[in-house]
């Protein structure tokens, strides 16, 4: 599978913990990616509302909506193909069945390693492309 | 001194009391938001070398730049640091840990293992597992057995990070030390952390003279498919004094067990047995999965207790097609039909 060029592809990160978000953020621009990050779930909806990305990487304890919420909503507004990767602490088989059962399209336990979370998204929208 | 007085100072001191903890706690928390704030300007400087470091993008300059930072900063780039390696992995925490190894600050967590404050020896044993340190397992050993239980825990927690199986018989001994335990969860999550070479120090473990460490290595048995343990489990279930072991040696049956363990979790469901016994050995059954259970999770549906009945009919359930059809046999009861409703709503039934 031919990887997708990521130069201008929008990805919304939402993620409560300061240094996830500047550290995904960062890894995303560095790859090429136009990287919109906000601090917790009903900015996400919010963000994804007025400009839905062609990906999204949500945490899932958040203040106020939590990923989950937020997945629920992607899945059931009017674009619901967007691929969304969970990346959460959660890490007990009950959580990431959750969220698969959802509709995420990819589940990252923290910690995680920044590059392979940049290889899943890649590969996500290389699919979402496909 | 007459009633009324007595009212009124009494009221006056609960209301003095009162006052006084929420000044404390409000001067804490200004305390902390004020050091929180601080380290945050005194890293602010040096955030993006962190974050190119933290996110692997790191050429060398980052690294060389937080590693010359002096005084304040230097101090503040750690604990910044510990922040990170609990979210990070992978290379950049390699790289992170490199950058706390040039600080000096890993001798210093060493020694600080030994500080008179245990605040300051939590942190210790919390830096040295986030940072993953082999060296540092022989003191951390020594700290489970810290008076304070902070300590113990954060060193129980640190071992687990580390990995080194070697840990795992100190680890058990210190859940069950008179007097200065550790919490059984973190336990177990530690011993989960270290991997297959536990196998053996969980065997030794089931036959520990202390019930609490037996429990913990039977829950560790079941969650991390110790099968070498399964001799030792069923023996502990049919014999160990305490209740709660011998739960937790069924429900790790239930978890790995093999088609043999059907008769032997279906003899404890007897009557003559304890009732909390009987009750995890039936769902024991339903988790095994093997049809051979049928006949006894049948039996139990039209038993005097409720409750067992509900858990044998949900675990006939679980069993597929064998255990439906008993099911069908037996639907005029009540436990069956709420077994049947919970899994409609569950999505287990259509």
């Amino acid at each position: 599978m031919e990887v997708s060029t990521p130069e201008g592809t929008r990805v919304l990160v939402a993620d409560d913990d300061a240094d996830i978000r500047e550290l995904v953020e960062f890894k995303l621009s560095q790859a090429g990616y136009a990287v919109q990050a906000v601090p917790d779930g009903l900015a996400a909806w919010e963000a994804f509302e007025a400009n839905p990305p062609q990906l999204a990487v949500l945490d899932v304890m958040m203040p106020g909506l939590s990923g989950f919420d937020v997945l629920r909503k992607i899945r059931e507004s009017d674009h619901p193909r967007v691929p969304v990767l969970m990346l959460s602490a959660k890490s007990r088989d009950s959580d990431v069945d959750t969220g698969f059962a959802i509709g995420a399209d990819d589940y990252v336990i923290k910690p995680f390693s920044p590059r392979e979370l940049l290889h899943r998204v890649n590969t996500m929208l290389s699919r979402a492309r496909a | 001194m007459t009633g009324a007085p007595v009212t009124l100072l009494a009221a006056t001191l609960v209301f003095a009391a009162c006052l006084a903890l929420a000044v404390v706690l409000v001067l804490t928390k200004v305390g902390r938001e004020t050091r929180r704030r601080r380290r945050a300007a005194l890293v602010a400087p040096l955030r993006p070398h962190l974050i190119a470091v933290s996110a692997g993008e790191d050429e060398g300059p980052a690294r060389s730049t937080l590693v010359a930072a002096e005084g304040p900063s230097r101090r503040a780039v750690t604990g910044a640091i510990a922040d990170l390696l609990g979210k990070v992995r992978g290379l950049p925490a390699e790289h992170l840990v490199e950058v706390l190894d040039r600080h000096g600050a890993l001798e210093s967590a060493m020694a600080d293992l030994r500080h008179s404050s245990p605040v300051r020896r939590a942190q210790a044993a919390q830096l040295l597992g986030v940072s993953r340190v082999p060296d540092a397992v022989d003191s951390l050993v020594v700290a489970l057995q810290d008076k304070a239980g902070e300590v113990r825990s954060s060193a129980a927690y640190a071992l687990g990070l580390i990995g080194d199986p070697r840990a795992a018989a100190p680890l058990l001994a210190a859940v069950g030390a008179p007097g200065a335990g550790l919490p059984a969860g973190l336990a177990a999550d530690a011993l989960l952390g270290m991997g297959v070479g536990i196998s053996g120090a969980l065997g030794d473990a089931l036959s520990d003279p202390d019930p609490r460490t037996r429990t913990v290595a039977a829950h560790v048995c079941g969650i991390g498919s110790f099968t070498r343990a399964l001799p030792c489990l069923r023996e502990r279930l049919a014999l160990d004094p305490d209740l709660t072991v011998r739960e937790t040696c069924a429900q790790a049956l239930g978890s790995i067990g093999r088609a043999d363990d059907v008769e032997v979790l279906a003899r404890h469901t007897e009557a003559s047995q304890p009732l909390p016994l009987r009750r995890v050995c039936a769902e024991a059954l339903g988790q095994l999965g093997e049809d051979a259970a049928v006949s006894t999770l049948a039996a139990l549906l039209r038993g005097p207790d409720p409750r067992l009945a509900e858990i044998a009919a949900t675990s006939l359930v679980r069993l597929g097609p064998c255990g439906r059809a008993a099911l069908d046999a037996a639907s005029d009861e009540r436990p069956v039909q709420s077994a049947l409703t919970v899994a409609s709503l569950q999505g287990v039934l259509r």
